[in-house]
């Protein structure tokens, strides 16, 4: 643990980097607490994407509340659904009672806020087509990093995709040489062709770690017959409960640029959570006026 | 926050930093009920570029942006209770009905940037 001290510009500009690279950060600031204890102190801890021991840089101004910003920091990188908020620390807490501020505060725990930065999102978005035009565009949006792959270099160009991070001309009998596959990786097949979609598909269900998203276009039936062919390949259940096929949420999409926002919508709804359903049906604002008995307290 | 609001903010904290100016960093600690923007939201108060990110607009920052201008002479930090709380009625923006505590600190020319 070092005792250097880590300011706002300082913390941000760690965090992005080590985010960017494919690790993950956390921070804590000290936003409240016993006097005499300086608000704004910050400390980081990192960890690469190579799974390196995590780093420490920065200190709350105390070998004890460091240990517990550590400690605390630490649960917050493993695990995938930890938020950003405050951390009270008590003082009475070991970690923390040797600070000897407990006493003299009458027990005013230290509030911590802690935030983290996990690895770059990404979009691999399998074929330049029609769709992908608009999809890229909409991933760019969102903050994925937007990867767009196709056999064809005249599909896969910057006048195409001016805000796709990278263009990849690849082999669809190999298509992610040139592109590692991640935790963090959203994968969308929309190639010319379902023979070029099922291969894909199934380097990328092989692929360990797994993707966080595999959707693939087609119809109903197109999407049946892809799994007739998956399951006679031994492929089990599980593996095709990971496929979104057909592709994105129910709002009728019919143009490519419909199809992209449902596919959003889809990507949107799995980091967040929500329920796919229109909030008016979920609030239900307007009955709980007009019925009392079902109003809000 | 995404990846390119982060972006943002580090580049402006950056370049303050290189111009020898002192600015102020608010952030959204907490919520309560509805607010427009969620915790970790960020904005940077720089007193010759104006603002960077945004807390949620209207009133609410209107209050942030004032203790940002103490901050911003004291060095000392703050705690900020936004109530978003006022009456539709009144045609206030401040009516999403929730609270917020914002985080509001110094950030000096001479705080290290790293690299």
């Amino acid at each position: 643990m070092t005792a250097d001290r880590v300011g706002p510009a300082q913390a941000a500009r760690l965090l992005l980097e080590v985010s960017t690279a494919g690790g993950t950060a956390a921070c804590a600031t000290l936003v409240g607490g016993p006097e005499g204890h300086e608000v704004g102190a910050r400390i980081v801890r990192s960890r690469a994407a190579d799974r390196s021991p995590a780093t420490t840089r920065g200190s709350l101004g105390s070998a004890p509340l460091d240990a517990a910003a550590v400690e605390a920091l630490d649960r917050l990188i493993a695990d995938p659904r930890g938020r950003d908020g405050l951390h009270a620390v008590q003082p009475s807490d070991p970690a923390s009672a040797a600070t000897g501020a407990g006493e003299a505060s009458g027990g005013t725990p230290f509030e911590l806020y802690l935030e983290v930065r996990r690895p770059l999102r990404e979009l691999v978005v399998v074929g330049a087509g029609h769709i992908a035009q608009p999809m890229a565009h909409l991933g760019a949006l969102l903050g994925y990093r937007v990867t767009v792959l196709d056999d064809r270099p005249d599909f896969a160009t910057r006048e195409r995709f001016p805000d796709a991070d990278r263009l990849v001309r690849a082999d669809f009998g190999d298509p992610f040489a040139d592109v590692p596959l991640h935790e963090r990786s959203h994968l969308l097949l929309v190639t010319r062709g379902h023979k070029y979609d099922y291969e894909c598909l199934v380097r990328a269900l092989r692929t360990d770690p797994a993707p966080a998203y595999i959707g693939m276009i087609g119809s109903r039936r197109r999407v049946r017959a892809t799994y007739v062919q998956l399951v006679e390949e031994g492929f089990e259940a599980d593996a095709l409960a990971r496929i979104h096929a057909p592709v994105g949420l129910d709002i009728g999409a019919e143009t490519p640029e419909e199809i992209a926002v449902a596919v959003a919508a889809e990507l949107i709804l799995l980091a967040r959570g929500g329920s796919g359903v229109p909030l008016r049906e979920v609030e239900r604002v307007a009955e709980r006026f007009f019925t009392p008995q079902d109003s809000d307290p | 926050m995404t990846h390119e609001d982060d972006r943002a903010l580090a580049e402006a904290l950056i370049e303050a930093r290189r111009a020898g100016r002192a600015c102020a960093l608010a952030t959204i600690v907490s919520t309560r009920g509805s607010t427009p923007r969620k915790v970790g939201a960020r904005m940077v108060v720089d007193p010759d570029r104006g603002l960077v990110g945004t807390v949620g607009g209207g009133c609410g920052e209107a209050e942030v942006i004032e203790s940002a201008r103490r901050v911003l002479q004291s060095g000392r930090p703050e705690r900020v209770r936004v109530e978003l709380t006022e009456d539709f009625t009144t045609w206030s923006p401040a009516v999403c009905g929730g609270v917020m505590d914002v985080f509001v600190e110094r950030v000096d020319p001479a705080d290290p940037a790293g690299g």
